[in-house]
């Protein structure tokens, strides 16, 4: 274990870099082939050794830049990118549209996503019943194994989920990206406590109509995965609402401030994964002996989980997505990713290496089948 | 005492590392585990209630549902009970249903399923309107809005 190092840099050499790599390398490969690789279909061959290449080459990168967020985000808007096609693939090629009709509610056959979750929970505890029309086990994103893999991610990432788990995530992060500078310079960050009075009316509103209402009424990402047929003025008006939040909080917010704003926002399962920031072991720290105040960290933060007091203190507030931005940006390498109970500049590469590992395996996994997919359906345009 | 918050943080991340790593290897279990639980399961408003009629005809079976009347906190005053036809459906249905069984039939549906068009005949002050009417993957599916006696 690594004592105090001052400014130390992340960056490390090729050969310890593969050798860092080397765990996640067969991991994945275990993981992504099921242990029984099968090479008998070219198109799906070719596009399994991508994914699986470009996977790991993207976490040696992380080793041997030092770097995180920008590879990070290539990752996480990848996925955001694939999962949304795999989706619409999944349900052009089962009802010939992207559009839901009153049958495939009636017959419990939509696609769980984790956004559901906060709504489940009152009504399991009143009710002791699921009210989403998915199925709880079997079939494409059941239920059960969105929750197991949500509440897990949850336990050992935190808010590190919104940034390493979620697969809608990567559109906003995209978008925040796009510009090199912010058009609208202030944004006033008492907005970041609105996904809790989301959070608060979707949970009261769906135990009591005992139906999802974010997701009927509210979700931005129905503009990009599947929503309700358009029948009449409700369903129309429905359609209206998630193409706007869709492109003012996904497109347009984002873009003008460089900020996740559908995240920061608008998400109530973001607000759940703020409060389960208290119980991850990892966290984001800053070395009070390094920092110099420049707050350029609170700038390029794009969840507003970091103020000018944040940064006097040497913590980052509950909202830290730990998305590794202010990480990469700080000029004197004073922030980094830490252990709880670890003090700031303490264990620096174990606690890195530590998390880089748990958050890389969880993404890896969780995105390659629809990477995957979307390789496949284009090596399949040219073999 | 930062020693002990040190180690005790050191452990902790260690652990979430290991269930990181078993997650996916164990992830069929953990979901079955999961799906095991008494709250794990959908709610009749959703699934339509339980079968408790079923009358074998020519090319469909046509089934009865429990009226469901499920509310966030005991049961509403307002509910639905569900009819599925399942098979080869006719062009015409028309059906005589007595869903509470006391032998009494409390309403006819009507269904014209080409032209998509239901029409409904109460028998039993109970019964109110037609909420969904629509073809699904199996044959036909008719909910009925009712009120609750109780």
């Amino acid at each position: 274990m690594d004592e105090t190092i001052k400014n130390q840099t992340m960056k490390k050499s090729f050969g310890k870099s593969l050798l860092y790599t080397l765990p996640m390398f067969l991991l994945t490969f275990i993981l992504l082939t099921g242990g029984k690789p099968d090479f008998s279909d070219r198109a799906g061959t070719y596009a399994l050794l991508t994914t699986f290449l470009g996977l790991n080459v993207l976490y040696f990168l992380m080793h041997f830049t030092g770097k995180t967020d920008k590879l990070r985000a290539v990752l996480f808007i990848v996925f955001a990118l694939t999962l949304s096609f795999t989706l619409i693939k999944n349900m052009v090629d089962l009802r010939h549209t992207m559009m839901y009709s009153q049958a495939d509610i009636l017959e419990c056959k939509m696609p769980f996503c984790h956004l559901v979750i906060p709504m489940l929970i009152l009504p399991a505890a009143f009710t002791q019943s699921i009210i989403y029309p998915g199925s709880i086990l079997q079939g494409f994103a059941s239920i059960s194994s969105m929750v197991v893999l949500w509440l897990a991610a949850s336990l050992i990432l935190g808010r590190g989920f919104c940034s390493w788990g979620c697969f809608y995530g990567g559109w906003d992060d995209g978008f925040s990206r796009l510009r090199k500078k912010r058009v609208i310079r202030k944004v006033n960050d008492i907005w970041k406590w609105m996904p809790f009075a989301v959070l608060l009316m979707v949970a009261i509103t769906s135990a009591l109509a005992l139906s999802p209402t974010y997701c009927d009424w509210i979700c931005p990402f129905k503009a990009v995965t599947e929503f309700e047929q358009v029948t009449g003025v409700e369903s129309a008006a429905k359609a209206g609402i998630f193409i706007s939040l869709f492109g003012g909080l996904v497109v347009v917010l984002p873009v003008l401030t460089k900020k996740r704003t559908q995240c920061s926002y608008l998400c109530p399962l973001g607000a759940i994964n703020t409060l389960s920031n208290k119980v991850t072991p990892f966290t984001v720290k800053i070395d009070r002996q390094l920092c110099n105040d420049c707050l350029k960290c609170v700038q390029v933060c794009p969840m507003f989980a970091l103020t000018k007091e944040d940064v006097e203190k040497g913590n980052v507030s509950i909202f830290c997505s730990k998305c590794g931005k202010c990480i990469d940006t700080c000029p004197n390498k004073a922030i980094n990713y830490g252990i709880k109970g670890v003090p700031a500049g303490r264990m620096v590469k174990f606690s890195r290496n530590t998390f880089l590992f748990a958050s890389f395996l969880f993404i890896a996994v969780f995105s390659a089948g629809s990477i995957i997919t979307v390789f496949k359906s284009l090596f399949n345009l040219f073999i | 005492m930062n020693k002990i918050k040190m180690t005790t943080g050191i452990i902790w991340a260690l652990v979430c590392l290991f269930v990181m790593i078993i997650l996916y290897f164990s992830l069929g279990n953990f979901s079955a585990g999961l799906a095991k639980l008494p709250f794990m399961k959908l709610n009749p408003n959703l699934t339509g209630g339980e079968i408790v009629q079923q009358r074998v005809m020519d090319n469909c079976t046509l089934m009865i549902r429990q009226p469901v009347f499920d509310g966030f906190l005991g049961e509403r005053r307002k509910g639905f009970v569900q009819i599925d036809w399942k098979g080869n459906i006719p062009g015409k249905i028309r059906d005589t249903i007595d869903y509470n069984m006391d032998s009494s039939p409390d309403f006819i549906i009507g269904i014209e399923t080409a032209e998509n068009t239901a029409n409904l005949e109460a028998l039993n002050p109970v019964v109110r309107n037609i909420e969904i009417s629509t073809r699904t993957s199996f044959g036909w599916v008719a909910r009925v809005n009712i009120i609750n006696e109780k």
